[in-house]
Parts: C-alpha cells; structure tokens; sequence
C-alpha cells in the first residue's frame, strides 16, 4: 500500500496513527455510547409501560345514562380559584382535565386565542377584552365565589389586625410607609404595632384578585380611583411583585413586615396571618364562610345574560352588618358554540365531555369540595342559573347531550 | 538596607499577596457551586426516596388532602420535549457541521455557517420562546402552547451547541488521514462518513450530550409556550416538565409542592453535572489526544 | 509489487471513476443540513420583524426607547384604561444594563483572578480539575439558580447583607431606601456575576494560556516579581482574549431570564438605588408576555426583544471574531 504513493513516510504514520489512536479513544467513546444506551432503554422501557399513553378510554356510566368517551379538557387562568379547581380536577374522573394557574389575565388570554378548552379568572371581561373575542362569543359561568383578604407577617401581633379600605389604599399607593402610624394605631387600640417600615407584596402578573383588590380600593380612596383604578393589572408605585396567589403568600410569610392580598383560602390554607377590614356598615369583619356568603345575597346581584357585558357585576361592599366587604365571584369562560369555535379538531365528544364537566362543578358534587376549601358554595339561584347557560352552550348550533356522573 | 532592596521587598511582598489574592479568588468562585449543590442536597435529598420516580405530580397541599407525590410526570414531560428536540437538533446539527467541514472550505462558506451558529447561540433562550410563539402563532393557533411548540424552541437552542462541536471534533481530525483515503481512491462521501465522522465520533456524542444537558435545564421558553402542570397527554398538548416546575413551585406555601422542587432541582442538578463532567472530560481526553 | 501492470486492481484505479451517486445524496443531505441552519436564523429574524411591525409604524420609536413608564394598560378606553397610554421601555432597558453592569463589576476581578491563579500559579496537577469544576458553574441550569438564590440567598441579604451596607455604604447614594426583602437589583446582580464567571474565566484562560513564554522568561529575567510578570507581561499579551471573553459573559448576562425574575422583586420602574426592586427585559417577558391584554402590547415587548437580540448578536458576534482571530474559543461552543 504504501509503496504507491512518493512519501513514504505519511501514510503509514497516518494510518498507525488512525489504528493506534483508535484503539485509545474507544474507551470514551464506550462511555458515551453506553449512556445513550441507557436513556433509549430507558425511555423505551417507560413507553412500553405506557408512560407516553394517554389515560384509559373506558366509557362512564352513571346508570341511567352513558357518558362519552374520557377525553382531555384544558383550562387555564386565575390563581385565586386553582386549589379548589385542582381538586376538581383530581376528584372528576370522568375525563382529564387539566388546569393551568397562570392568572386571570392569561386566562383570558387564552380563551381568546381558543388555545384552551375554558378559562378561568376572578375578574368579569372588560368591553374591550369582549370585543376582542372571537365569534361565536363566549358565555359568562361564575363557578365559585372567594374573598380577597389582607395578609401580613407581624410575628408579635395575634388575632386579627383591623384595616380600612382608606389605610390599605395609603399603604398600597406608598403614602402611608410605616406600621406604627397614628391611624393604624387608633383603629387598634391596645395593639403594639412595631416600628418597621411596611413591605408592600403585589401581583406582578394579571390577576383577577388584583382586580377585586383594586375595585374596593378605587371604592374606598378617591386618589386611588383617579391614578389607579380598577384593573388585573395595576401600575403599582411601590411594592415588591409576586407572581400568583401563591407567590404573594410565600413572599409575604418569608418577610418580615410584609402586607399582602390574596384569596381567604391562601391564608387559611398556609396559617398566615389576615387582617379585618371594615365593611361600608362600619363593622371590622374577619372573612369566614358564612359573612362572604351573606356579603353575596345582600348585594342582590342581578346576573346579565351570558353572554351580556358582566363587567358592572360585583359584590363588594354589601350593604348588611355582617358582610366582608372584599368578596368576588370568579368566572368560567366557555364558548357559546363549541363546533363553530374551534372547528373540526373539538369533536362532539370533547363537547359533551365538556358540558358534563361543568354541570358537575356546578352542581352538588362539586360544589360540596367548596367549603371544605374555604370557598363559598353557589346559592341555588346561581347554580339553576349557571345550570341554564350551561345547557344553553351548543356544538354546531346543536344542543349537546348530557350525562353527569355523580 | 538600601533604599533599592526596601522597594525589592516591597515588591514581592505585594506579589506575594496578589498571588494569595488570586488563590482567594478561585476559592470564592467555586464557593456558589459546592453551595448550591449542598442546598439542593439539603433540602431535596432529605425527602427524596425511591416515590420519587414512580409517582406523578401530587394535587397541592389542602384542608382534604397532602400527598408527598412524585416527578414521574415532570420526568416523562422533560424526556418527550427534550427527546423530540434532540430528533430535530442532532441531524441537522451534525449535517450543517459536515457540510461546513466538507463543502466549506477553510473561510468563506464554512466560516459564514459558523458564524450563523454562534450567532444562534447568542440568542437569549426566551427570545427563542418568543421567536417560536410568533410562528406557530402564524400557522397553527391550536398548537402554539404544547409539546410540539416547546421542542420546536429546545431544539432551536440545542442546533448551534451540536453544530459546533461537531464542527471542532471533525477539523480535529488530520488532513493526512482524508488525503491517504483520497489516494487510496475512496469516494468522497464514504471518507466524510466513514473515517473522518467515524474518528470524530466521540466528540459529535459528547456535544450531543452537552446540548441535551442545556435543554433539559431551559425554563424560559417553556414558560411562554408549555406553561403547565398538566401531565403529558399528546404532542399537541402542553406539559409539565422539570425545569419548568421549579419555577413555578419555586414560590408556593404548598409544602409538598415546595419539596417536591427541591428533590427535582436536586436530580437535574445531578443529571446536568454528571453530563457535562463526563463530556468534558471525554472531549478534553480527545482534543489533547489529536494535539499531540 | 505489481510493477509495470497495465491493469491495476479496481482500488487502485483514479478517483473519478468511484461512483457519482454517493457523493450527489451526501451532498444534497448535509446541503439540507446547512440551509436548516440557515433558515432557522432567517425564520427568527423575519417572525420577530413581522411580530413586532405594528408596534414600529405604531408608537414612536423615542418614546419607546426613552419613555419610562410602561402603561400599555392605559391604551385602553376607560374605565379600564388608567394612566397614560405609554410604551416606554426605558425601566427595562435601565434594569437590563445596570444589572449586567454589576454583575460585571463583582465577576471580572474574581474571574480574572481565578485565571490569573490558575495559569500562572497553580502546580500543574491542580489546573485542569479546578478548572473543570470552574467550568461546571456554567452546566447549572439557571432555574436553579434562581431557586437557591430564592430561598437561600435572598434572605440572607435581607437579614445580614443589607443592613451593613446600608449602614457602611450608604453615603454613596446608591444603597438608599428599603432594603429588608432582599429581592431586588442587588440581588440579581449577584446571581448573574455567579453565572458569567466561569465564561471570563474559561476564555481568559485560554488566551493567558497562549502566551509564549519567551514573554514571560523575559520579564522574569528583567527582575520581575511573579506579580509583575503577571501585570506586564501575561495580560497586555492576552488583553484582547481576556475583553473578548468579558464581553461574551456580558452578552450571556444580558439575556438572562429565570434566576434575574426569580430575584428582582419585579418592578416596571427605573431603579433608584442597587435596594430597588427592578426588571429587566428577559424578566418582563418572564412576567408579563402570556397575558398581554392591550393590542399593541405584543408587538412591543416584541420590538423589545429584537433589541436586546440585537444588542446580543453585536456583543456575540464582536467577541468570537476577535476570538478567532486569536484563535481562541474552544470552550465557548457549548454556553
């Protein structure tokens, strides 16, 4: 071989080299391979054990009728809602159905770019964000009822600290930078408010408790109602952005001096300390489940249409004694027409499993996770209310067939 | 003592110190490293058992219920969108670098096709995300948050790191080894694929593995298109997966959810670094093997 | 030997005679290879123009740049609309920088020392092990980075940092106003020199490593203390590799997303003191980016994203050219 060529002294330096260095680096290249090895076996096993396989495809009975085949539901949007909606999710069998806590404002986001099958979100559609929705439109289905409270981590305060909507408007609009001041003080007499400097916690992404937050502070603070409003997202002048309901609890509980807002089930849930806040009839209320739910009967709520303008509904600031003054109700958003939404790829089986979902959350087994989870069941208006629209929902201008398990 | 060896003490008394200086310096750099590896050792490793990998995500922590759980479903979420961007990263990673070692020439093509790789590589992960939204946007708006859509950004990110090292590990190998195959009147493509890729093989692997080590710890463009914690159902659905789950759960009160991020920044941790340190130490073997 | 054979073996026999077909498909399929190289940079350029045009014929590219203060919520029509309608992505763009200018501050001595150290005074068995776990720093996934700094760091600046410099430091003027939560530029800063070391390190390595030793030996024969070999001989030598490589960490710093929004307190507004919650480009997007409400709000955080890409690629693509003229840069294919 090597006498073909003029030089003799590169090739067969060369092709030692290649024999020589070959045998060298195969021990690293065995290493190597035998990783990759590894993954693929493993990867392989799992897929054989079904790991990349969706769930069953049983069908349901629930004895009188049969429901359609278990198919995937998702949903995404507010925070406030996720702990009673991830337990729904996990307690309906019936389908799978999966929930993104992302917050209210990318819930609404994704409704109206239809990349979810419904969306969640404590604050009604503003005119615009309806108009924005395509057509056919979507309908308007309150699921659950929750109450925004104020949170703080004061570790030598007990009980419940007392607040007015004018004190947190101050607190939150920067105004007001201290614990120790003359009218937090003369609210709570008795109390040793510490000599700190408040640590204000927000929401950084849209939040549909930020829009309950925001409405009863624009309702309380007249500075508030003309710089800030009423919004998921505010442009808040201090304070430091968490992300979720969760992110303010956690934020809040690992600062010291920290105040915050979130859903009455964050605090109870995680043993965080929440203040009273007084209630337009004067009274200092602690929210429970049973002055959140009086705080919704006595607003004497008119629900609109469906498919009508919600943003004017709100059961803040109820007129009786014993009302928690922060109450809000959260949302569903589904499309009125599941066929002419999103096409030929949502069958009439993702439909029906759809609907049943719905009359289940509505209705008395859903609705009995509620309280257990501190928040307020629906009054029976609401659910025979809720129950209607639900029905009224149609897949190419068909009704859909209903069968809800128990 | 003369004024002169005054200053000459002085001197090597500050070059004494800047040499204690800079061995502070290197014991403070690596001080993150072995703490963070402690903290996630700390406080993953203290719950993590064997459920770890056989149970999927647990619901969160409520007044009815608070199961300890699993990463199952982090972990098969993880494998399916970073397998599937390794299908779309390795071969075109590893054709664009032959191409460029092949057909490009020492400057001109070659260089214009590394360059194009580093500039990828340049590219801030969440612009990639950003990047991939705009376009399934434009051309599917059901498939824009799933799967498909994450991979499509993984393997984006995952293509130049394949590209390049393939790229190394091939010109690595001697021009004398393509020259006696030529004159042996070999084809030319059975040179490329047979001897050169062949010799470069450990190098193309580790740079393979490299990327999946990158990949499997991206969270930023899965936040904008595979933002989720439903467990994996189709490509054409979001889900979970592990980097992403620590972000999310990074702030929760949930105890179980918090722990449940710990064990799995814990065993990222150690995938990554095991990865990275076996391919380093495979691809330093290598090239200080072709330098001599 | 077959000497003087009119026919030689079939392996002997010139090369234009192997067969056409292998080398045409190899060619074609390494050409697609390339072009899919190609078109994934065309297709991100021409998505993220395309995404962002509404927002450039829309809002004025000064108030863009300069505006500080981002209210695309105030583009609404009332009642939902509050505040100015502005899309002023000046707070981002401060936070972006100031960030990645501290980060810079606190990486490049230690990063530079450690290099120092490690070419120039390290006994030989120490250098590539240590430089090796150096290396590893930049394998951790930057979500768990952001986790630790999260949980571990960040209260430890609140309770023990701050304070002392607050209290030692505070007539600079820059570690003014509340300070007790630890999340804010200060912070991220820290996280993200933690993250850009092992780049300047790893490069400035490379060209403090490539410098002959006819320079050093020459310095040590003029005298030079082991110090002053280092300052006037290794690092004007390797000068251009060691900038090259800090400003490769500096693009690094720059797009950094997960650990800086775990860590900034994520505030739309300019910061006013290192104690100020911030937010830079990459976390906004991190925050904001799924639930863009108003209509020209997409469009411009994307015009905010072409920016930073763009700010990017320059730093990128002027490093590793000056990296390949030197001829350094192995280490860099892989962050």
């Amino acid at each position: 071989m090597s006498s073909t060529s003029g030089s003799a002294t590169t090739p067969p330096a060369s092709s030692d080299t290649i024999v020589r260095s070959k045998g060298k680096s195969r021990t690293g290249l065995y290493a190597v391979i035998a990783v990759v090895v590894v993954i693929v076996i493993v990867l392989a096993a799992g897929y054989a054990a079904g790991w990349f396989k969706s769930s069953g495809s049983t069908k349901s009975s629930t004895g009188t009728c049969t429901g359609p085949t278990p198919a995937v539901l998702s949903g995404a949007g507010s925070t406030l809602v996720a702990p009673l909606m991830d337990q729904w999710s996990a307690s309906y069998t019936a389908s799978t159905v999966g929930y993104s806590a992302v917050g209210s404002g990318s819930g609404i986001n994704d409704i109206t770019s239809k990349t979810v099958d419904f969306g969640a979100s404590d604050a009604p559609l503003n005119p615009a964000q309806r108009a924005a929705i395509p057509s056919p439109g979507v309908v308007t289905i309150p699921e659950s009822i929750g109450a925004a409270v104020p949170i703080y981590n004061l570790p030598g305060i007990s009980g419940h600290l007392k607040f007015t909507g004018q004190i947190l408007a101050e607190i939150y609009l920067g105004d007001m930078t201290n614990w120790n001041n003359s009218a937090l003080q003369a609210i709570n007499p008795g109390v040793s408010l510490p000599v700190a400097s408040i640590v204000v916690v927000h929401r950084s992404d849209g939040s549909g408790t930020t829009f309950a937050w925001s409405s009863f502070l624009s309702a309380s603070n007249s500075t508030w109602k003309t710089t800030l409003g009423h919004s998921t997202t505010i442009n808040w002048p201090v304070g430091v952005g968490a992300k979720g309901n969760s992110g303010v609890t956690e934020t809040v509980q690992s600062t010291v001096d920290a105040i915050g807002y979130v859903d009455i089930n964050y605090a109870l849930t995680n043993g965080v300390a929440f203040g009273a806040v007084q209630n337009p009839a004067g009274n200092y209320i602690v929210a429970n489940l049973t002055n959140i739910a009086s705080a919704v009967k006595d607003s004497n709520v008119v629900f609109p249409s469906p498919t009508g303008d919600w943003y004017n509904v709100t059961v803040e600031n109820a007129p009786g004694a014993e009302d928690y003054p922060i109450s809000t109700l959260t949302y569903l958003f589904v499309y009125k027409d599941l066929g002419a939404a999103y096409g030929s790829s949502f069958s009439l089986g993702t439909a029906e499993n759809l609907v049943n979902f719905l009359l289940w959350i509505v209705g008395p087994t859903g609705q009995s996770y509620s309280a257990p989870l501190y928040y307020v069941p629906l009054a029976s208006a609401a659910v025979t209310y809720d129950t209607n629209t639900i029905n009224s929902i149609t897949y190419n201008g068909a009704a859909i067939p209903t069968c809800v398990p128990s | 003592m003369t004024a002169r060896s005054g200053r000459a003490l002085r001197r090597k008394i500050f070059s004494h110190s800047m040499t204690v200086l800079s061995g502070a310096a290197v014991v403070v750099v690596m001080i993150p490293l072995f703490w963070i590896i402690y903290e996630c050792v700390l406080l993953g490793g203290s719950h993590l058992t064997l459920n770890y990998f056989t149970q999927g995500t647990p619901t969160a922590c409520s007044t009815i219920s608070c199961n300890a759980g699993g990463g199952l479903g982090l972990i098969q979420g993880s494998a399916v969108v970073v397998g599937l961007a390794t299908l779309y990263a390795v071969p075109v990673g590893i054709a664009a670098a032959v191409f460029a070692v092949e057909y490009g020439g020492e400057r001109g093509l070659a260089r214009a096709l590394s360059m194009s790789a580093d500039v990828l590589s340049g590219v801030p992960s969440i612009v990639v995300g950003v990047f991939v939204y705009v376009l399934v946007l434009y051309f599917d708006r059901s498939l824009v948050f799933s799967v498909f859509s994450g991979s499509l950004a993984l393997g984006a990110i995952m293509l130049p790191i394949v590209m390049r090292t393939t790229e190394e590990a091939l010109r690595t190998v001697p021009h004398s080894v393509r020259e006696a195959a030529l004159a042996l009147g070999m084809a030319r493509w059975k040179i490329s694929l047979r001897i050169v890729f062949i010799s470069a093989l450990p190098g193309v692997l580790t740079g393979v593995l490299l990327s999946i080590a990158r990949a499997v710890g991206e969270a930023a463009p899965l936040l904008i298109l595979d933002n989720t914690n439903l467990h994996f159902i189709s490509l054409n659905y979001p889900s979970e997966s592990m980097s992403l789950s620590i972000y999310l759960w990074a702030l929760t009160p949930y105890k179980n959810w918090t722990n449940l991020a710990w064990e799995t920044a814990l065993v990222l941790l150690i995938f990554v670094l095991v990865l990275s340190l076996a391919s380093r130490l495979v691809l330093s073997r290598l090239s200080r093997k072709w330098k001599a | 030997m077959t000497r003087g054979n009119p026919f030689p073996p079939r392996s002997l026999r010139p090369i234009h005679r192997a067969p056409k077909w292998g080398d045409r498909i190899f060619f074609g399929l390494t050409l697609l290879g390339a072009l899919g190289l190609a078109s994934v940079i065309i297709a991100m350029v021409v998505s993220l123009v395309h995404g962002a045009l509404p927002a450039f014929y829309q809002i004025n590219f000064d108030s863009f740049l300069f505006g500080h203060i981002w209210n695309p919520d105030g583009c609404l029509p009332p009642p939902i609309g509050f505040g100015p309608c502005s899309y002023g992505a000046l707070p981002f763009i401060v936070g972006t920088l100031v960030t990645s200018a501290i980060a810079l501050l606190i990486a490049i001595p230690l990063a530079l020392g450690a290099a120092i150290f490690l070419t120039q005074h390290a006994p030989l068995w120490m250098r590539e092990p240590v430089a090796q776990i150096i290396q590893l720093l930049a394998a951790v996934p930057s979500v768990v980075y952001g986790f630790w700094a999260l949980i571990v760091l960040v209260p430890i600046m609140a309770t023990d940092v701050n304070p002392v410099l607050a209290q030692n430091l505070g007539w600079t003027g820059l570690f003014g106003g509340p300070h007790n939560t630890g999340l804010d530029v200060l912070t991220a800063s820290l996280v993200l020199s933690i993250m850009t070391i092992p780049t300047i390190t790893a490069i400035s390595r490379d060209a403090m490593e490539a410098v002959p030793r006819s320079q050093k030996e020459a310095a040590i024969s003029l005298g030079a203390t082991p110090w002053e070999v280092t300052r006037r001989a290794v690092v004007p030598y390797s000068r251009s590799g060691i900038i090259a490589g800090i400003v490769l960490g500096l693009g690094r710093a720059l797009g950094e997303t997960m650990a800086v929004t775990m860590t900034i307190g994520n505030r739309d507004a300019i910061p006013t003191s290192l104690f100020s919650q911030g937010q830079t480009i990459a976390s906004l997007f991190a925050n904001e980016f799924t639930e863009a409400i108003s209509p020209l709000e997409i469009p411009a955080l994307i015009e905010m994203a072409l920016l930073l890409l763009g700010i990017c690629l320059a730093i990128n693509i002027g490093a590793r050219l000056v990296l390949a003229r030197l001829q350094l840069g192995g280490r860099t294919t892989t962050e």
